[in-house]
This record gives C-alpha cells, sequence and structure tokens, in this order.
C-alpha cells in the first residue's frame, strides 16, 4: 500500500507539470466561457450549448490529452521504471493500480473541474430545457468514454514500446470503430452515436434501455482493458 | 545460506538471442562477488531476472532461499540495485528522488530524510542535491543510484558496472565505499569487465561469456590460477643462447615462450609450483650468462587469466557440446549437474563453486 502510494503521488506530480495539462485545461476554459456567454445573450437552449461543448470541444481535445497521458505511461517510461521504480520493493500490481488511478482520476478530475461550474451556468443562463436526471447520466456518460479512452490507452502503453504509435493506434482506433461498428449494425456503440445523442439524453428524451447498454458496453470495455492491462503487464519483461 | 543460487538459468529473446545458457551461479552470504564478462555476456540480464525484472525462458532462480519474481517485492525490500547507466526521473531532484524511494521502501519519513542526507554526502552529491536530474552527467546518476541503492541498508547489494561513467576519482570513491559495506553480514554482487575493480574488492568472482559461467571462485585461486605458469623476463646480452635453451627448462612441450625485442614470456604447462620454474629460468639466466634487466611473475595477471580463460572456453566449445549430448544419451546427468567430477571447473555449464572444483579449471590443466 505504501508503494502504491509514493507511486500515486510521484506519478499525479508528474502530470500536474505536464505540458500536455498545461495546454487542456485553457483549451478546455476558454471556449466553455464563450459559450457561456453566446448561450446567455442568445438565450440558446442549455442541452444543445452543452452537448455541442462535449461533442466539439471538450471530448476531441481531452481524447488527444488523455490518449497522450495513457499510452505513454507505461511504453514512454520503460527504462526509469525498471531502474528507479519496479526494481525496488514494489509489485507489478501495486504499480499499475497506481498508474490507472493517477492517469484515470486525473483526466477524471480535469473533467470535472471544467464540466461543473460550465453546466451549471450554462443551465442557470441559458434557455432551461434539462432534465436534472438526463444531465447526470449525459455527464456520465461522457466521463465512462473518456475512461474507456484511458483505460484502452493504457493496455496499449503495457503492449507497445512506441509512445507515438501507441497515441496514433488509439486514436485511429477510436475513430476507425465507428466506421466497423456502423458495418455490423452496432452504431449505438460508436463514440460518435452515443454523442449525437447528448442532446435529447440532456434533456431527458432517451431511452433508459438506450442509456443503461451504452453504459453496460462501455462500462465493460473499461473493465476488460484494465484487466488486460494487469494481465500483460505482469507477464512483460522490463 | 545461498544468498542467490540459479540452476539452468536461460533467457532466450524472442527466439533469436540467447543471453543465459543454462546458468548455475551460487552466491553466499558475506561475500562480494564479481561477475565478469564483455559486453554482452548476460551479466544485466541475470541481473534483471535475479529482480524479478525479467521472467527466466527456463531454469530458476532463487534469492534467500525463495524463488524470485515480479510479485515478490519482499525479497527486492531485501536487494539494493544499481543499474548500468542508470536512467531516473529527470525532473527529480537527488533528495526528491530519494525520498520517493524510501516511500516506495515504506521508510518513516524522518528516517529517509536522515539516511538521504547520509548518502547524498556519502556519494559527494551534496551540492548538487536540490537540482534537477536533467542536467546530470552519468556519473553523477550512477552515485545517485548507488545512493539509491543503499536507502533501505540492503542485505543484498547488486551493483552493475558502479564505476561506469565516473572519472577517477568518483571511481576510487566507489570502490572505497564498497569496500566500507562490504561484510556485517551484507553480500554484494558486482557486474563489471574492469578487471582491476574486481581485484581490489570481490572475495569471490565468476567468469561469464556467451551466457554462461565458465569459472567460479574464489579471488585468492583466481590470483593463483593467473601467476600459475607465466614468467616475463627481460635481458640483455647473448639472448639466443637463452632462446634456444627456453624449450628444456621443463619437459618437451611443456613450455611455450613468446619473444619481445628482449622481453621473453614463458608459458610453462606443467604442474610444478610457479617457484620450482622461476627457480630453473634463474638458473637458465646463469646460466647463459644474459645480464637479467627485469622479471615479473604476475603483470595483468587477472585479466591474463581473464582472457585465458575465455580463450579456453571458446576452443573446447565443441567438446563441451559433445560431452553434454552424451551424458544427456547416457541418462547420466549432464556437465550442468553439480558433481561432474573431473569435468569440474571448466565445464561451461558447471560452477565450480567455493574452491573444490577451481583447481580443475586451471589453464595447462586440461579437463575437457
Amino acid at each position: 500500500m505504501q508503494a502504491f502510494l509514493a507511486i500515486l503521488r510521484y506519478d499525479s506530480s508528474q502530470l500536474l507539470r505536464s505540458w500536455v495539462t498545461r495546454l487542456w485545461l485553457p483549451l478546455l476554459v476558454m471556449p466553455a466561457l464563450f459559450l457561456v456567454v453566446v448561450a446567455a445573450n442568445e438565450e440558446e437552449l442549455a442541452s444543445e450549448t452543452l452537448a455541442a461543448y462535449v461533442a466539439a470541444v471538450l471530448m476531441p481535445l481531452s481524447a488527444l490529452a488523455v490518449a497522450v497521458l495513457t499510452a505513454g505511461a507505461i511504453a514512454g517510461e520503460a527504462q526509469i521504471i525498471a531502474d528507479g521504480i519496479l526494481s525496488r520493493s514494489v509489485t507489478r500490481t501495486e504499480f499499475v493500480s497506481a498508474k490507472i488511478v493517477a492517469r484515470l482520476g486525473f483526466a477524471l478530475i480535469v473533467f470535472t473541474l471544467v464540466m461543473v461550474p460550465f453546466t451549471y451556468l450554462v443551465v442557470r443562463y441559458a434557455a432551461a430545457d434539462v432534465s436534472y436526471g438526463g444531465l447526470i447520466v449525459a455527464l456520465f456518460t461522457a466521463a465512462l468514454l473518456l475512461t474507456f479512452l484511458g483505460a484502452l490507452g493504457l493496455t496499449l502503453s503495457t503492449v507497445m514500446t512506441n509512445v507515438l504509435v501507441s497515441v496514433l493506434v488509439l486514436l485511429v482506433t477510436v475513430l476507425a470503430s465507428g466506421l466497423v461498428l456502423q458495418f455490423l449494425g452496432l452504431r449505438w456503440m460508436s463514440t460518435t452515436a452515443v454523442l449525437t445523442e447528448l442532446a435529447p439524453t440532456i434533456r431527458g428524451e432517451t431511452p433508459a434501455w438506450d442509456l443503461f447498454r451504452v453504459v453496460f458496453v462501455f462500462a465493460g470495455l473499461t473493465a476488460v482493458s484494465i484487466m488486460t492491462t494487469f494481465s500483460v503487464f505482469r507477464a512483460r519483461d522490463l | 545460506m545461498h544468498v542467490v543460487n540459479t540452476h539452468d538459468l536461460t533467457k532466450i529473446y524472442d527466439n533469436r538471442y540467447i543471453a543465459l545458457n543454462a546458468l548455475n551461479m551460487r552466491v553466499e552470504k558475506g561475500q562480494v562477488y564479481g561477475l565478469v564478462g564483455p559486453n554482452g555476456a548476460g551479466k544485466s540480464t541475470t541481473f534483471r531476472i535475479l529482480l524479478g525484472l525479467q521472467k527466466p525462458t527456463a531454469g530458476s532462480i532463487q534469492v534467500f532461499g525463495e524463488a524470485m519474481g515480479a510479485e515478490r517485492a519482499d525479497l527486492r525490500r531485501r536487494i539494493g540495485y544499481l543499474p548500468t547507466n542508470p536512467t531516473f526521473p529527470k525532473s527529480m531532484t537527488p533528495i526528491a528522488f530519494l525520498q520517493f524511494v524510501g516511500s516506495v521502501l515504506g521508510m518513516p519519513r524522518d528516517r529517509a530524510k536522515i539516511q538521504l542526507s547520509r548518502l547524498l554526502q556519502a556519494v559527494d552529491l551534496t551540492n548538487a542535491a536540490s537540482q534537477p536530474m536533467k542536467g546530470f552527467s552519468t556519473g553523477m546518476l550512477t552515485r545517485l543510484g548507488i545512493a539509491a541503492a543503499l536507502m533501505n541498508d540492503p542485505e543484498l547489494l547488486i551493483l552493475d558496472e558502479p564505476t561506469s561513467g565516473l572519472d577517477p576519482a568518483g571511481r576510487k570513491q566507489t570502490i572505497e565505499l564498497i569496500r566500507e559495506l562490504s561484510g556485517r553480514d551484507r553480500t554484494i554482487i558486482i557486474a563489471t569487465h574492469i578487471l582491476t575493480d574486481v581485484e581490489r574488492v570481490c572475495t569471490d568472482v565468476g567468469i561469464i561469456s556467451a551466457g554462461r559461467l565458465i569459472y567460479s571462485g574464489p579471488m585468492a585461486d583466481m590470483r593463483r590460477l593467473a601467476r600459475q605458469g607465466t614468467i616475463a623476463v627481460e635481458i640483455e646480452g647473448n639472448t639466443s643462447a637463452f632462446e634456444q635453451e627456453i624449450t628444456t627448462l621443463d619437459e618437451f612441450g611443456s613450455v611455450r615462450y613468446e619473444r619481445l625485442g628482449s622481453e621473453f614470456r614463458i608459458t610453462f604447462l606443467g604442474t610444478r609450483s610457479l617457484t620450482d620454474y622461476l627457480q630453473r629460468v634463474l638458473q637458465l639466466i646463469d646460466r647463459t650468462g644474459v645480464e637479467l634487466l627485469h622479471i615479473d611473475t604476475g603483470s595483468d595477471e587477472i585479466e591474463e587469466a581473464f582472457l585465458r580463460r575465455l580463450e579456453d572456453d571458446r576452443t573446447r566449445g565443441f567438446l563441451r557440446a559433445a560431452a553434454w549430448a552424451a551424458a544427456l544419451d547416457g541418462g547420466v546427468d549432464g556437465p550442468g549437474s553439480s558433481g561432474s567430477g573431473a569435468n569440474g571447473g571448466t565445464n561451461g555449464n558447471t560452477t565450480a563453486r567455493t574452491g573444490e572444483n577451481a583447481d580443475a579449471g586451471i589453464p595447462g590443466h586440461p579437463s575437457v
């Protein structure tokens, strides 16, 4: 447990110092403020404003940031990990757990820091059309998508040795999955479909079953990714 | 008790490269064991498996009497490790890094601070203690690595090329530090290709070549091995008379020599003692009336012995493979098994731990 906490602290401090973080937060905050002003002045619908922000700003930027932060979590630090960390009294399980908690936790903290005040301001100043239940589910789904992306990035970082290739593979996989799923008649499982459905979800118009199956599938995929990360990293030579 | 015990340890990377080839190595408590070998011999791979960073393809490894693996943090807690050319987080300062190591090891914060201050002073990094590591030289990183390896006052200290990248002063300081650390029931394993380092600090030595331990024994035996048989003399006067009679110094075929100007390097392959051979050489000098300028029975001795071992191992590779196959066909223990008798120390796969088999591997006493 001490090793887990030590690595968690170390990794979190590395993330805070990262150039990705320095770019990510301002790039999310500035358009959010702009949208709040526009929505208040133009009396835009809160659900449409929130959904547009999530689909056009938050998800693309966050996907890129999360991809870089997670796909390089292990691949980019293999030597440091072996020399400085895992040659000491740390188990692989402790190490991977700390990495997962730090990286995914960091992504979710950034998401919360941006989305909670932004949602509050939009709901307060734009034309109110939101259902609070729908709003919570929509935000939860968006957070789940980011978590899944992060988990997949961590899996790739244990499998691959090149950070850039890991990031590219992750982004291409996410983008290409939409086409494949559409071809297979499973469009509802694609990230694009989930994002286009956000506005009705915020208004509370999406059937509960549709929401459940999306949450179930992405939670399941996240769990599978995390288990794969553990199993691959435990067996890997450093 | 063996602190480290490997049995037929084998590591093959991607079915393409054999890094370790049935390595049998035993290190006992309190030893300062020098693992010597050329680059790519398998020293670092041995250490990585020993720490659970890599899995062996075949064979087994025990540390403190227990099987080592990736999840054995309890065993690693008792080990300090310095990797070769260590890579540490560049944005961290030595103080922050050692604090991190202390917290990973579960040390109380106060104790960790006392320990890190002491260690930074010991490795002469006090002045750089608050600077980020990105500007550090290889030598500074190595010294910091030594400090990190000592944070938990380990029972087993593994140093992979501890003097690599150090200037002469740093090297001397590191050797002194290792000397200080030896004893007190601490076991130290040092991998290096700098033989003088091994000679200065190690109580025992193992020679690794192409993933196999081709010699293992006390340092004193290695020195004896090195001294055995070679006498260098520098003479002037009637050197051709001296040269003509060199081969009469021992039985036919038991004396080899090479001449470099006025210097003769005479190698005796017989079983007599060095003192006896020395006496014969001095008598020959007297008899032929040459003037002795210099005589040496041990210059570059360890290096010489080391190179002879490697050469010996290379030339006997085929015979060893044949012996191994024959042993397998006959359903008896192969050369890798303990107690393989006459095959003893020169048999590539056999570990001649302590002196018992070491004599079997003396150059000039072919055992295969």
